[in-house]
């Protein structure tokens, strides 16, 4: 288990810095790609990486006309739903694409990286991961997508809370944003645990990389599985919106 | 395991990241295919008006073309009763010219004729004293001779009617 350093360690607010690092690099690249794809942008004729995002804009808008009720819905979430899908997609890439650590030997007690959290983890700090192959960080993306949903739904209290009369639909709530975020956390993490198991697997005879066709398949697998878990992390998040957006209600089951 | 303040900063991390995000990064998109919504949307339009206009179009032109195919079958027909009325026209005051002009011809002839007549009557009558004076060898006197030539005229007169 790599030590990752932390602010405030010994309080009960400890904040993971390489996480929110990577969210804001996650950010600043999403930001940068946009920011390419809007170069010489053009009504008649979209080309290259504008085409892409705009593949983007449209397969996310179908993905919420599938899960909202309503067409006005579809426009008030699109853009939450796209950065949503594109910074998890691009978030659950950074950890494939590359884990950067280092070795460090002399703990830093300010950064909570004590002499035995470095014992146990023989002195591995990382500084590039996933931002979502951390528990907090999914979970506070589900709770986010929780109380948007709620406040969603609180716009309309009576259909809201008739639908309470119904003791499993609390449960309901609670299991929701946890799996919701459980989902992404664990597919992501196990994802990039595997990777560094197989890269620690020891050369055969001294000489032979059994690991490396290993790694080829598992990354591989990895990226589709990223990719997928942005895309039903978003498509979840709109069903959960969408089932509480009671407004102009054209109930589809 | 589970970090708190992780969680909450992640939290607000993100939604700072999505405003950046949809400020610069997403609203131009957005607001581009918003435009080329509408661009489509006002060609579609204005295709199914200028197909309704020429449509239009082409009922006036059909019902201009037809107004005027009948106006000049009215002209036509209008030029030709007059052409008719004119021929018919011309046809009576030619009748008319030449009756009158037989009429006077006649006339003429006519009165020539009496005076032809008269002339020939006169000169018949006093070559006749004439010739009867010869053959009777005396003179008549002009009592005689005018009573003679009166006779003779007469007789003339009754023989050349």
């Amino acid at each position: 288990m790599p030590a990752f350093p932390y602010l405030f360690y010994n309080t009960f607010f400890p904040i993971n810095i390489i996480t929110i690092a990577m969210m804001i690099l996650t950010g600043i690249v999403v930001l940068v790609v946009l920011r390419l794809a809007q170069r010489n942008l053009d009504v008649r004729k979209p080309r290259g990486l504008q085409n892409l995002i705009e593949w983007a804009i449209d397969f996310t808008a179908n993905m919420a006309r599938d899960t909202m009720p309503s067409e006005r819905m579809v426009q008030w979430i699109l853009p939450f739903a796209f950065t949503m899908v594109i910074f998890l997609f691009v978030a659950n890439w950074l950890g494939i694409i590359a884990t950067i650590s280092i070795q460090l030997n002399h703990p830093i007690p300010w950064l909570g990286l004590t002499a035995q959290r470095l014992a146990l983890a023989h002195g591995e700090i990382p500084l590039f991961d996933s931002p979502t192959s951390n528990m907090s960080m999914t979970l506070g993306m589900a709770v986010m997508v929780w109380i948007l949903s709620h406040a969603q739904g609180l716009r309309h209290p009576r259909k809201y809370f008739r639908y309470y009369r119904n003791p499993m639909a609390i449960i309901e709530e609670i299991t929701n944003p946890l799996t919701h975020g459980m989902r992404l956390y664990g597919n992501i993490f196990a994802g990039e645990a595997l990777i560094g198991v197989i890269l620690s697997i020891p050369l055969v005879f001294g000489w032979l990389p059994v690991s490396i066709p290993l790694l080829l398949i598992w990354l591989l697998y990895s990226g589709f599985v990223s990719t997928i878990q942005a895309y039903v992390f978003t498509i979840l998040m709109t069903l959960y919106v969408g089932h509480k957006s009671y407004g102009d209600q054209v109930d589809h089951v | 395991m589970f970090e708190f303040g992780t969680f909450i900063v992640s939290i607000v991390t993100f939604l700072i990241l999505f405003w950046i995000i949809k400020t610069y990064g997403f609203a131009p998109l957005a607001r581009m295919l918003e435009q080329r919504r509408q661009l489509i949307e006002g060609q579609i339009t204005e295709a199914e008006q200028n197909r309704l206009q020429a449509e239009k179009y082409l009922n006036e032109q059909h019902i201009l073309l037809d107004e005027a195919r009948k106006q000049a079958k009215e002209i036509v027909d209008a030029a030709r009763a007059r052409a008719d009325e004119q021929a018919r026209e011309i046809v009576v005051a030619a009748e008319e010219e030449a009756s009158r002009h037989l009429e006077s011809n006649r006339q003429l002839i006519e009165r020539e004729r009496a005076e032809a007549m008269n002339q020939v009557m006169s000169s018949v009558s006093s070559l006749t004293v004439d010739l009867s004076e010869k053959l009777l060898h005396r003179h008549a006197d002009e009592t005689a001779h005018n009573e003679m030539v009166q006779e003779a005229e007469k007789m003339l007169g009754d023989l050349a009617c």
